[in-house]
């Protein structure tokens, strides 16, 4: 018996030992491998995101651009883009929002009415609030149906963060130090007058005999001892405090403030960039994943509606990017400073990498085969409601011209090669 | 001690040594009861008006003028319902509101300031304390739970907008942001950014309201004031039904220690002595 309680509380003491021992570790990520693979691959494809700097200090801005595409094939159970707002993914507010933008239009508010099939630039300016290393994302939210994150990429923010000031000056020309800051001594100061006042009232009651003796006096009809005569020119007084201090102080601040606005909440419309009068149409034959391999193959039909032969560069869908490396143009698109673990080591397999001649329409097969896709956790295929994939497929000309074209279509989960 | 405490010792026929430990008593059930009230209080207010008090760009001039003291009202109402039914204290409904506004500030300053970096300025509470005043004094004066939710009840919804702008006005000066007009509250929630709050989530200026000569928020201060007469009341009900002592599972002996000998007493342990008695 007594070897028992020894062994209870010898792996109590381990228990609590690790919890002590555990210390709390900031998350790395927030989300962004959570949604859905049929959203991830069918909604908002991502391209040319680029960051200006991955080290900045508190008070430096980075700027985040890029493009966005709107897969045509736009899952039935996500509700349409109708109504969006350009955010970031970020731990907090650790860096703070400087300007964003969607095709030129300031998005401080939400931008109504994008168009399925096209295509549309943003950026992002933040600046370093908290020293730290962060993942900075870009994100679309979409108003029914929820945010679609855009590729991360980790940036150091050094300094000190008692250094961060965040100015602004008002329409009447007033200067305001600092965002973080303004207001908030006025709010306390006043809550805490609003808070004497309060618990002058609750000790005004509560230094009296209180629970069984009132309750008893109560039983026994004695009204008139618990709340008094005196009681009623305190509450008369308080009540006449309170009115007075409000009316007063709400007449000063109305002659103190006469310019005010209220909250902003209009949304605005930001056109699509131009659609490309010329390009491949591609027709997705059939697509697998090959759950034992981590492999996505697809067999698509190409017809070059272009008057300049055309190769197969890359694939890219929920921010990955395969990129086919005997593809020359393809390969130097790239830029140096994307994140890694973004681009596929093995990149994309093509059978079939001659050039496609103009007119011409050829069946190729495609193989993109990464760890990245169990990462990312793009291979729910088995559980989904949706079992359906999508992506973008970029081709390039001689001269290194690109163009894009989507690609969509069921998708079927196989444990052996069927194509 | 005053002499009007002395004669309540008196009336409830306690000696100076059980005085004593009634006040013993007291003292230990303020501090459970002020948790309970605090925490009752700040969870119903945060399932049912959140937002509108987490974040300075949503403080509008209809939904939150509104809504607000909607939701505060219930709980002030039925905890003043459960001090006044059961010991004439006219305490409740400024413990609620004072409890959830310390509450707030602790939840502000230490998880979203502390934790997730927003700045104060972006996380101010508003608070109802000066309409729970009124309401509570409302009832002193009246000793009445209706004639305090017809009056009690509009003046706390009417208090509510103006009491907050004193300090909040500083809030809505215009500047200019990315070429467009924009209020320093809209400017701090967009500076500082919630990744999982974009900014079409906000429920704020819809309607026509904006129609009454831009006095948006005194139409929405008079319907508050119209809809908390009616929560007060359903939550005083509320709160009168919670507090009845035939709830309480009290045995004799706890029923005489507590001094329930009269007829709420008698009614309230009818079940317990049956089942003492079989």
């Amino acid at each position: 018996m007594i070897g028992l309680f020894r062994r209870i509380t010898l792996i109590g003491l381990t228990g609590i030992g690790l919890l002590l021992v555990m210390s709390p570790r900031p998350a790395a990520a927030h989300g962004e491998r959570a949604t859905e693979p049929y959203i991830r691959t069918r909604t908002v494809q991502w391209y040319d995101v680029t960051w200006s700097t991955d080290a900045l200090k508190v008070n430096e801005a980075v700027t985040v651009k890029g493009k966005f595409h709107l897969l045509e094939d736009w899952p039935n159970a996500v509700s349409k883009p109708e109504l969006v707002f350009l955010s970031n993914g970020s731990p907090g507010a650790v860096l703070t929002r400087v300007e964003s933008y969607i095709d030129g239009v300031p998005a401080q508010q939400s931008i109504r009415g994008l168009v399925i099939g096209r295509d549309y630039e943003f950026k992002l300016v933040m600046k370093g609030r908290v020293p730290g290393h962060w993942h900075l994302h870009p994100v679309l939210n979409i108003h029914g149906a929820g945010a679609v994150v855009g590729p991360g990429k980790w940036l150091t923010v050094s300094g000190s963060e008692a250094d961060f000031k965040q100015p602004v000056t008002t329409l009447q020309g007033k200067k305001i130090d600092d965002l973080q800051t303004f207001g908030v001594a006025r709010v306390q100061e006043w809550q805490l007058g609003f808070g004497f006042i309060a618990v002058a009232w609750l000790l005004w009651w509560l230094r009296r005999p209180l629970i069984i003796s009132r309750w008893l006096a109560l039983q026994k009809g004695r009204e008139d001892l618990l709340v008094t005569r005196t009681d009623d020119k305190v509450a008369a007084g308080l009540l006449v405090l309170v009115l007075v201090v409000v009316i007063v102080g709400f007449t000063r601040t109305t002659d103190a403030f006469p310019n005010v606005v209220p909250l902003q909440s209009g949304s605005l419309y930001a056109p699509p960039l131009p659609k490309p009068k010329e390009g491949v149409t591609v027709k997705l034959r059939r697509a697998e994943y090959d759950v034992p391999g981590r492999s996505m193959r697809m067999s698509i039909e190409m017809t070059n509606n272009l008057n300049r032969p055309v190769s197969v560069g890359e694939f890219t869908t929920a921010n990955l990017r395969f990129i086919n490396k005997k593809s020359p143009a393809a390969v130097a698109a790239v830029d140096p400073s994307y994140p890694k673990e973004l681009i596929a080591t093995n990149g994309l397999v093509v059978d079939r990498n001659e050039p496609l001649a103009p007119g011409e329409t050829r069946l190729v097969k495609l193989e993109a085969t990464d760890a990245a896709w169990d990462v990312e956790r793009l291979v729910s295929f088995l559980s989904n409601v949706d079992s359906r994939t999508g992506g973008l497929l970029f081709f390039y000309d001689a001269k290194g011209n690109r163009y894009i074209s989507d690609v969509y279509g069921p998708i079927i989960p196989v444990f052996k090669k069927t194509i | 001690m005053t002499a009007n405490d002395r004669a309540i010792l008196d009336v409830a026929e306690m000696s100076p040594k059980i005085a004593k430990w009634s006040r013993t008593f007291d003292i230990l059930i303020i501090i459970i009861a002020a948790f309970l009230v605090w925490s009752v209080s700040h969870i119903h207010f945060l399932l049912l008006a959140g937002d509108w008090d987490f974040f300075i760009d949503w403080k509008d001039r209809q939904y939150w003028v509104l809504i607000t003291p909607v939701v505060t009202v219930m709980m002030a109402a039925a905890f003043q319902s459960i001090f006044w039914t059961l010991f004439r204290l006219p305490v409740g409904a400024t413990a609620s509101l004072l409890l959830l506004l310390v509450g707030a500030w602790i939840v502000r300053y230490h998880a979203w300031h502390g934790l997730d970096y927003f700045p104060l300025s972006l996380v101010v509470p508003a608070t109802g304390l000066t309409g729970a005043l009124v309401l509570d004094a409302v009832l002193v004066l009246t000793r009445s739970w209706v004639v305090t939710g017809v009056f009690g009840g509009m003046l706390y919804g009417l208090l509510f907008f103006p009491s907050n702008w004193i300090y909040l006005a500083p809030y809505f000066q215009p500047v200019q942001h990315m070429g467009g007009l924009s209020s320093v509250a809209d400017l701090i929630g967009y500076t500082f950014p919630r990744s999982g709050t974009p900014e079409y989530i906000r429920i704020i200026e819809r309607g026509t309201l904006r129609s009454f000569e831009d006095s948006a928020e005194w139409v929405s201060a008079f319907f508050s004031g119209f809809v908390c007469i009616f929560m007060y009341m359903i939550w005083w009900k509320i709160g009168n039904w919670a507090c009845s002592p035939k709830y309480l599972p009290t045995s004799l002996r706890f029923r005489e220690l507590y001094g329930a000998t009269g007829k709420a007493g008698e009614e309230s342990g009818k079940e317990n002595l049956k089942t003492s008695a079989a």
